[in-house]
């Protein structure tokens, strides 16, 4: 399958600066500052690209809102927290393929008239970090960014900024809080970036897969993009198996192809061979899905109709003879472990599900128990600053959906079905 | 049965003083040797702009802004005294909500 950011499979092997322009590499630049920021904006819009960091926004029309402010000095933010448990696509990119991630920051910096860009990456991405400063050094030394960007009246500073590795860390805001210094709270919204982001100016926050797609649409235009993939996800997305699949890693496959192919033909199957009792497509944070929805194409129209999300592309599967209470108790306590704390509701939702998913998994709470699930998620709805409090619902309502008997086998014989 | 006497000890009512409050009601329940009494911290009834929050189970009495000088009232209470009716300012729909999840055994 011919990839966009992999064109021949995912390699491992970093792709030095040379390597990178005898493939075209900085071309989209060069052409790019002989055009105005609004061509770069408009063909990224025609192309469709939507963010790759989980929300699936268009990312032209991110550009737009921030491209239009009047306001000066305007930021461009890499999020390369990646602190999605499981997720290695940004990091596997920033090692990789370096040249291709900084093309697009240049790109997008232009598009929105930014003067700095922040590579924002996880602290504990010692080789990424290493390859993406090895590789800013080479194109700032090619004259690709810095003071008049390839002689044009385009200037840019860039800056690699530590993101602190937990889970609220990687959330936008956050990361604006971070490069200024604080500790990674994500801040009320609205305002949003766009408009009021770092230091108070408009910033655009765009995941690492997302910039990575940019070099390529303005090479080859939006209309050779929108080849690859559906017409409402267009382009490609990367997917990370892990292991409890027999081949783990990172793919990259064009949107709708369906989660079978991703399953059994890139990542061959459960380990064991066990049979799949419930899909995770959007892990930790989805609806499950049962294995009758293996044909369901991963896009993210597609997804929503089957009832779940496509997320960041950590695809998660849980093998037939597990207990769906288990699963669900170990998200709970990651999201009540990672809530950073500052909004009352979110500490109070994700300690009070948390504690309830105890009860069940003890026997104890009878089956009143599993009607307050629903109640303090309801009374909880839309509360918190951040999207964490929204996380742990859907994993909690499809499991007590598509798998009751485990819930009441839990309170009638204080067993779990599954030991 | 037991008296739980649940102290909120979430963001809000903790920067309103709940750990002092919880720790105060420890010392005078010890005090009156209510031996069947127990004062525990609880993360948030859901009604931080009221807060601090403590609530008293099976009893079913919440008592809302709660400040050191109504510990008194609250101790007497505890040990069988009348409910104190000016600090009962809850909804009683957030009241059910959090009733049905103590009669679940979450606490």
């Amino acid at each position: 399958m011919e990839g966009i950011l992999f064109p021949h499979g995912v390699v491992q092997g970093r792709e030095g600066l040379t390597q990178y322009q005898a493939r075209n590499g900085y071309r989209a630049l060069v052409e790019a500052v002989k055009t105005t920021p609004g061509n770069v904006i408009e063909e990224v819009m025609k192309a469709g690209l939507r963010g790759r960091g989980g929300a699936g926004f268009p990312t032209g029309k991110k550009w737009s809102f921030t491209g239009e402010c009047a306001e000066q000095p305007r930021y461009l933010v890499m999020n390369g927290g990646e602190d999605e448990p499981g997720s290695k696509k940004d990091r596997v990119l920033m090692e990789n393929l370096p040249h291709l991630v900084i093309e697009g920051v240049i790109l997008a910096a232009y598009a929105i008239g930014a003067s700095k860009a922040y590579l924002y990456i996880n602290a504990n991405y010692a080789a990424a970090t290493k390859s993406i400063s090895d590789a800013l050094a080479e194109a700032k030394e090619a004259g690709y960014w810095g003071e008049s960007v390839l002689g044009s009246n385009f200037s840019l500073a860039i800056e690699i900024t530590p993101a602190p590795h937990n889970y609220v860390a990687g959330e936008d805001t956050a990361a604006l809080e971070v490069i200024e210094g604080k500790k990674p709270w994500p801040r009320q919204k609205p305002p949003f970036p766009v408009t009021v982001g770092l230091f108070g100016k408009p910033t655009a926050v765009n995941n690492v897969e997302t910039l990575a797609n940019v070099a390529p649409i303005i090479l080859h235009g939006a209309d050779w993009y929108r080849r690859f993939g559906t017409a409402e996800s267009p382009g490609t997305m990367i997917f990370s198996l892990n292991d409890d699949v027999n081949r783990p890693g990172v793919y990259e496959l064009h949107f709708g192809t369906p989660l079978r192919h991703l399953i059994e033909e890139c990542g061959a199957g459960m380990t064991g061979g066990r049979r799949i009792k419930a899909i995770m497509p959007a892990a930790p944070s989805s609806s499950y899905l049962p294995p009758d929805k293996m044909d369901t194409p991963l896009d993210h129209n597609s997804m929503r109709e089957a009832g779940s999300a496509l997320g960041c592309g950590v695809v998660r599967l849980v093998p037939e003879g597990s207990c769906i209470v288990e699963e669900v108790l170990k998200i709970s306590e990651f999201f009540t472990a990672e809530s950073c704390g500052q909004c009352p509701a979110c500490r109070m939702e994700t300690n009070t599900l948390t504690s309830l998913l105890k009860k069940v998994q003890q026997g104890q709470g009878g089956k009143p128990i599993l009607e307050q699930f629903g109640k303090i998620l309801a009374f909880n709805k839309g509360k918190g600053f951040c999207n964490l409090i929204s996380m742990p619902g859907p994993p909690i309502e499809s499991a007590l959906k598509l798998f009751p008997e485990d819930f009441e086998a839990h309170l009638n014989t204080g067993k779990c079905p599954a030991s | 049965m037991k008296t739980v006497c649940l102290v909120c000890q979430n963001v809000d009512c903790k920067n309103r003083g709940s750990e002092q409050l919880m720790a105060e009601l420890q010392k005078r329940v010890q005090a009156k040797g209510l031996a069947d009494v127990e004062v525990k911290p609880y993360m948030c009834f859901g009604a931080c702009q009221e807060g601090p929050n403590i609530v008293l189970y099976p009893e079913k009495n919440w008592y809302a802004s709660v400040k050191i000088e109504d510990l008194d009232e609250i101790t007497d209470r505890l040990a069988g005294g009348p409910h104190v009716q000016r600090l009962d300012t809850i909804d009683s729909s957030l009241k059910e909500l959090i009733y049905q999840l103590l009669d679940t055994g979450v606490f």
